[in-house]
């Protein structure tokens, strides 16, 4: 069951909510991934993806008429490298592999005439390629072989999960750089329904991983802080004082030199979560552990809880239903990758949590509304009601998954 | 008696009012009135409006529809400003406007992928069931494209050096000038160039990659391309451009129009123009109140053309070649020195000429002056703008009879790149690869 609408155009429509909730058939499949995301943008040939393929190479076609074909559609299990050409579906800005929840792997921002690439290591399973906005935007792809995970031991799934984790943490901020450079030519330019525009288009990719973020105790202060929270004698820098002037003052003046701090302070969040990827691929020290992966998940749900619910943290934009539904999608994504794990461990578990995540979700999707910019709506509008109900629902999430943690150091 | 007469006086009706949109829809579901002889709409003129909104010019090609194609009715043309700082953004905006303009020249919507309830939709819709219309869609890249922020500014082609200040120039409006790139939408039906424009500038705001600048709308054809196309008259009444280049005229066009044409020398970093042309677009206002004092023989005398008949003042048909040497009895030129057509004809300007693409267009009415906001939306075509647009207009802005009555307050100068070769190919990419 999907509850992602599909955006016509990266920023204006964002009501892309975000959480890819596919259901695929196949059990207990295991994608161990590194997605890796490269080339991206750049040209296509014309016909370029009608050719043969090489072993271990994918073709995603993503066309007006057919959506998104893949060439071919079962590859063996092991490394696999997807290329992804947009020939001239102007209706498609990106496309995802999913399985059973997690997404393996992802490419934003296609446009007709481009081509993207990411590559995987996959598991034996049932997959499915995602292509919100196609004439047909969910088709299966399988790979066969085994499916690892069940076979292997507990401390081998736990590391993959670390590894899967980092990629994806990779990827957002990856795709976090885009929106955020775009906000700081905006506001040089002193264009603000752009700055505005790009704001909105930047803050879920930064909610997805902010539990990761946190943890560098100077970065997350500088990207993050709302003016509640800023000691005396210390500057207020990041998202939110470009906010207050974006949506509140409604100027972009004087916030330059502000939005072109947050592009050095994301940078340097980049390189450090790269290192932690890559200690986590090597296995050295320093890496991701998989129980912070866990604490992390729960973590996003508090973070909703304290400063979400509350109308903190957006207090000038209100779209914090936009920030709302990016921790729930980061939390998700974190639980979905120690899924294989926690099958073994208490496979009681999985389900529990996963249906939990469909419900709130769907609570959550109550609240969008295509007109607004954020494709939410304001936070300012809800009830105490409506607020008590996402409350609820949240709490049926957080509840079990704050046991995670526990039961993976166990 | 039969509603067959009924329909299609209806039909005709709505074609009147709508411009000669929806053809097919119209054909029925009114109801029965009473229909005289003189109400109904021969099955012919039915076929020939169905035709018309269902023709299709072909986007894809070595070079750019819109410029030879036989001229289309209605225009709209539109300068952007680039937003975006980053070259990528631009080059998948690029590829997005391709996609796109390959869909809506064949009469189809922005993209068929379903609309779900809680999402904008796709395309604007104001174009459905309305037809091709011989829609074409041009895209160029202005000067200021290839400044600091892309890094193209070693590609920029001498020919698009922005000209200064030409004689006559003077009054021209930053606002409705210049901009990094345009695109020149014609058709057949007024609601489809519009619905195209108003598309393509969705999807360059949507991705903050650029704003529309400002915009024109042109009402009717003021010049003819197409061998066969009877010459138009521009609001001051007269037929212009008679003399034009036409789209069958091969070696004019490739000596006059298109850039680099039979495999001429070209710098390698200027390769990326090879079948290109350079668009030259003026906002020329008329000062309709007081033309329409100036009486019949100073009129004549200004173009040198006979206002009913087109033909020159030397005599003949309208396609009869003017006789520059010719005198009256008293000695003196019968077209004089400084009427339009001499000013600006081949045979006074060592055989050179552009095709010019221009449509009459109105604002309404100067909300300031209460006179009517009219004139040329002059567009013209060719392969080297410096030598050719730009001569021709230094001549005319010092001394053409016409300046009395006109003011060129807008416009600019854009290098529109060769043809989208196929699905995947975008506008300009070769300038970027």
């Amino acid at each position: 069951m999907s509850v992602r609408s599909s955006r016509l155009w990266p920023g204006v429509l964002l009501t892309a909510g975000t959480v890819a909730l596919t259901a695929c058939g196949s059990s207990g499949t295991s994608a161990s991934s590194a997605s890796t995301a490269a080339a991206s943008g750049s040209a296509a040939a014309p016909g370029s993806a009608s050719g043969s393929t090489q072993p271990g190479q994918v073709i995603v076609k993503v066309t007006e008429a057919d959506g998104c074909v893949a060439t071919p559609d079962t590859v063996p299990a092991g490394q696999v490298t997807f290329v992804v050409t947009n020939v001239d579906a102007v209706g498609v800005t990106e496309v995802e592999l999913v399985a059973d929840q997690r997404i393996v792997g992802e490419r934003e921002n296609l446009a007709p005439g481009f081509d993207s690439t990411f590559s995987a290591r996959l598991d034996g399973g049932t997959f499915e390629i995602y292509c919100p906005g196609a004439s047909t935007e969910r088709t299966t792809f399988t790979v066969t072989g085994q499916a690892a995970a069940q076979d292997e031991d507990l401390t081998a799934l736990l590391t993959q999960a670390t590894k899967d984790y980092a990629a994806y943490v990779d990827d957002q901020i990856s795709f976090l750089l885009v929106p955020v450079q775009q906000m700081a030519d905006a506001i040089h330019a002193g264009d603000l329904p752009a700055a505005q525009a790009a704001y909105i288009k930047a803050r879920p990719f930064y909610e997805r991983i902010e539990p990761v973020a946190e943890s560098f105790p100077l970065l997350d202060p500088a990207i993050d802080l709302r003016i509640g929270d800023v000691e005396q004698g210390t500057p207020w820098t990041g998202f939110h004082p470009i906010e207050q002037g974006l949506f509140e003052k409604q100027s972009t003046e004087g916030l330059g030199e502000l939005a072109d701090q947050l592009i050095v302070d994301i940078k340097s969040l980049q390189t450090q979560a790269q290192q932690l990827s890559a200690a986590t691929t090597t296995g050295t020290d320093g890496g991701y552990q998989a129980f912070e992966i866990a604490n992390g998940a729960a973590t996003l749900l508090d973070e909703v809880l304290a400063s979400k619910i509350t109308g903190e943290e957006e207090a000038y934009s209100r779209i914090d239903l936009l920030d709302f539904e990016a921790n729930v999608e980061g939390s998700l994504q974190a639980f979905a990758t120690l899924k294989p794990a926690l099958n073994q461990i208490d496979p009681t578990i999985v389900p529990q949590i996963s249906t939990a995540f469909d419900t709130l979700t769907a609570e959550l999707n109550k609240f969008k509304d295509p007109n607004s910019p954020s494709g939410w709506v304001a936070y300012d509008q809800l009830t105490d009601a409506d607020k008590k109900a996402l409350v609820d629902a949240l709490l049926v999430a957080q509840e079990p998954l704050s046991a995670v943690a526990q039961k993976i150091t166990q | 008696m039969t509603d067959q007469g009924t329909s299609r006086r209806r039909f005709l009706t709505g074609a009147a009012a709508a411009g000669v949109g929806a053809a097919a829809g119209f054909a029925a579901g009114y109801g029965v009135r009473g229909a005289t002889d003189a109400d109904v709409v021969p099955e012919s003129v039915v076929a020939a409006m169905t035709a018309q909104a269902d023709n299709v010019v072909p986007f894809y090609g070595p070079r750019q529809a819109g410029v030879t194609t036989a001229q289309q009715e209605r225009l709209m043309f539109a300068a952007f400003d680039v937003s975006t700082r980053d070259v990528e953004e631009l080059k998948r905006m690029l590829g997005r406007w391709a996609a796109m303009a390959a869909r809506m020249t064949e009469g189809k919507a922005v993209s068929d992928s379903p609309t779900k309830p809680a999402q904008p939709p796709f395309d604007t819709g104001e174009g459905m069931d309305l037809g091709a219309h011989s829609l074409t869609i041009t895209v160029g890249f202005g000067p200021s494209l290839f400044d600091d922020r892309f890094g193209l500014a070693d590609r920029m082609p001498p020919e698009l050096t922005a000209f200064g200040t030409i004689p006559g120039d003077t009054v021209m409006r930053p606002e409705l000038s210049d901009g990094d790139l345009c695109i020149q939408a014609c058709a057949d039906d007024p609601q489809v160039v519009f619905h195209a424009v108003r598309n393509l500038a969705r999807a360059a705001r949507g991705t903050g990659t650029a704003t529309l600048r400002w915009s024109q709308l042109g009402f009717g054809r003021a010049s003819s391309t197409g061998s066969g196309q009877v010459t138009p008259r521009n609001l001051m009444g007269f037929k212009d451009g008679t003399r034009n280049v036409r789209s069958d005229d091969t070696a004019k066009l490739d000596a006059q129009v298109w850039v680099g044409a039979n495999g001429a020398a070209m710098a390698a970093e200027h390769e990326w123009m090879r079948d290109g042309s350079y668009l030259v677009a003026r906002k020329i206002r008329m000062e309709i109140e007081s033309w329409d004092t100036d009486p019949l023989n100073d009129q004549e005398r200004i173009f040198a053309r006979f206002k009913a008949t087109g033909a020159p003042l030397t005599g003949g048909d309208e396609f009869t070649d003017p006789d520059y040497a010719a005198l009256d009895g008293q000695g003196a030129p019968v077209i004089d020195v400084d009427a339009h057509i001499r000013l600006a004809s081949p045979e006074q300007n060592n055989g050179l000429t552009i095709l010019r693409r221009g449509y009459n267009y109105t604002d309404g009415q100067d909300p300031a002056t209460g006179k009517l906001a009219a004139g040329l939306f002059f567009i013209a075509f060719q392969r080297d703008p410096q030598t050719q647009f730009k001569v021709l207009q230094t001549r005319l802005g010092k001394t053409d009879l016409l300046n009395e009555y006109i003011a060129h307050i807008g416009g600019g100068l854009w290098a529109c790149p060769p043809g989208v070769s196929g699905p995947g190919d975008w506008f300009g990419k070769a300038l970027f690869t």
